[in-house]
């Protein structure tokens, strides 16, 4: 397809986005819409910004493109999704935050944190931890996005970085978070109607069944590269060798990252904060499981079988053809699916970057301009929205100037590490403030304090991967890591700090529980 | 099951079906539910 019809649909698609962010403006009076939508948002919006927030460039090129690598394993990570984001997050998570919320009259996740425990330092602490992690999260989806965007208009990175952000700065500051609402929605149809399409598509142009394509890639298990091998893969239909460092990738960093930590995303939690009642979370499990199931299930399913793909028309597999991980799942979509499709995918990879950039820039804001300084800009008006939309607009600035110091291959592990920090911080509080009565505020404030601070040791000292890419360790001891003994350089930083997180909380609430008596 | 032979595979495939049914049954069953508001007339009876 031409580079002026793509031209042609992608500003027709502009256009759509900007009419919704100027419906989104148009509806948004005071900071309560802007923050919340006033509670009242219809549950099929929220079920699908929910499930497009979740899904985002790196859930279908990274996480695809390590499916094309290291096999099925990943599906580990569809079924959480749907189980952990989804189902216990939705009926066990999902109606008490959204009574806790309206309870404290709480607008964002450091105010519901900050007011359960009658604690202004909590909500710094927890907007703070929003400030310094979720810009890298923000990059990483920022990258995955101008990737893609570079290779299907052959455009320079810089420039399709620039007119990517600036697209989603325009709705978001103008729209809040009716404006991501409303755009998300229209973007999560998109995903949904793409990535099933790639799934079908699959199976009619390879001419095969699932269990037949399934058993053809179990078959080629003796073509996994030398390389891989060492590290633990065993076939793309078999887990890696337990206790290899694939297998501590895959099950610590892949699988409980993102699997727990989508529990405890703030962008995510506030959605269950934007409905009436619980009527309408019940509907958003239907809505959300089916999404996921079709969008995460198809990539990760397809990305494992483009094996078999490029084997036949290429007469190699996936990684052989491709060394960056990030870019299996383009090349795929570039040689295997009809030509028009290009430009469907290429929304399709729009919308799931601007859906999950949207919420993170919105959550970002309101976390400066609603937790951090909450006075700024409203001297006149209390209501104003002054303060969050130039927190929006700051990091916008700082998420796009950390997207040029990533490096290749990044876009999935970008994502664990921030899930993975989530998780760590606020999953103890956040699940003690519904359900554990007996926590302190002393408690609480130990659990984020130690999650956060145990999360980043862990990164800096003790997991390889980051500690050997920032380097400070080696600066400061001459190694890459504390213990360079194996396994302790290949596990998780989730590992080491929700368990830390949990003991803090415990502990440190039983301690304090007479002197807040 | 599935034509996958690692059973550390396939039960992620089979937990993926198993939710995909449950939020089909439990969105069907619960359309119209708001425990919320049952919640509510209970403490107000």
């Amino acid at each position: 397809m031409s580079t002026l019809v793509l031209g042609i649909i992608v500003i027709i698609y502009i256009f759509i986005l900007a009419w919704l962010g100027w419906l989104g403006y148009k509806q948004t009076k005071n900071s309560s819409d802007y923050l919340l939508g006033d509670r009242k948002i219809n549950p099929m919006i929220m079920a699908l910004s929910y499930g497009a927030t979740f899904i985002s460039t790196s859930a279908i090129v990274g996480f695809g493109g390590v499916a094309a690598t290291f096999g099925m394993g990943i599906q580990w990570l569809c079924a959480l999704n749907m189980f952990m984001g989804v189902i216990i997050a939705f009926i066990f998570f999902g109606g008490k935050t959204r009574q806790l919320g309206a309870k404290h009259d709480a607008r964002t996740f450091p105010q519901l944190m900050g007011s359960h425990y009658d604690s202004p330092l909590i909500k710094r602490i927890c907007a703070a931890v929003i400030f310094i992690g979720m810009p890298i999260y923000a990059a990483v989806v920022m990258k995955g996005g101008a990737v893609f965007i570079e290779q299907v208009f052959s455009m320079d990175m810089d420039v399709a970085l620039l007119i990517f952000t600036v697209i989603v700065a325009i709705y978001v500051i103008s729209g809040g978070i009716k404006g991501v609402l409303y755009t998300d929605a229209l973007q999560g149809i998109i995903m949904f109607i793409s990535l099933l399409f790639i799934l079908i598509w699959f199976y009619k142009s390879m001419d095969m069944g699932f269990i037949e394509a399934n058993r053809n890639l179990t078959n080629i298990a003796h073509l996994v590269p030398d390389h891989l091998r060492e590290l633990g893969h065993q076939g793309w239909t078999a887990m890696p060798v337990t206790g290899s460092p694939q297998w501590y990738t895959l099950v610590t960093s892949l699988i409980m990252g993102v699997g727990i930590g989508c529990l405890a995303q703030p962008q995510l939690v506030v959605r269950f904060m934007m409905v009436e009642n619980d009527k309408q979370l019940n509907r958003g499990i239907l809505i959300g499981c089916l999404f996921i199931f079709f969008t995460v299930g198809s990539i990760y399913h397809v990305g494992a079988l483009s094996n078999l793909f490029f084997l036949k028309t290429e007469g190699m597999i996936a990684s052989e053809l491709v060394k960056d991980i990030d870019r299996i799942i383009p090349l795929y979509i570039d040689k295997a699916m009809p030509d028009w499709f290009g430009v469907i995918f290429m929304l399709c990879m729009l919308s799931a970057s601007m859906s999950t950039l949207s919420a993170q820039f919105h959550t970002m804001g309101a976390a400066f301009g609603a937790d951090a300084f909450p006075k700024l800009g409203r001297s006149k008006n209390p209501n104003s929205t002054i303060a969050i939309r130039i927190g929006v607009t700051l990091f916008i600035v700082i998420s796009y100037t950390i997207c040029y110091t990533l490096n290749a291959s990044v876009i999935a592990r970008g994502t664990a590490l921030f899930m993975g920090v989530c998780a760590a911080t606020f999953l103890p509080v956040y699940f003690c403030s519904l359900y554990c009565k007996w926590v302190t505020k002393e408690g609480a404030l130990a659990s984020i304090c130690t999650g956060a601070f145990a999360s980043i040791f862990a990164m800096l000292f003790l997991h390889k991967a980051e500690a050997s890419a920032i380097g400070l360790c080696r600066a400061l001891t001459g190694q890459d890591v504390l213990i360079e003994s194996y396994p302790w350089p290949m596990i998780d930083p989730l590992l080491f700090a929700l368990p830390l997180s949990v003991a803090a909380i415990i502990i440190v609430s039983l301690a304090t529980k007479k002197t807040a008596k | 099951m599935f034509g996958i032979n690692d059973p550390g595979i396939w039960m992620a495939y089979l937990l993926t079906f198993a939710c995909f049914v449950f939020s089909i049954g439990y969105g069907i069953v619960f359309w119209n539910k708001d425990k919320s508001k049952n919640d509510q007339k209970h403490q107000e009876k």
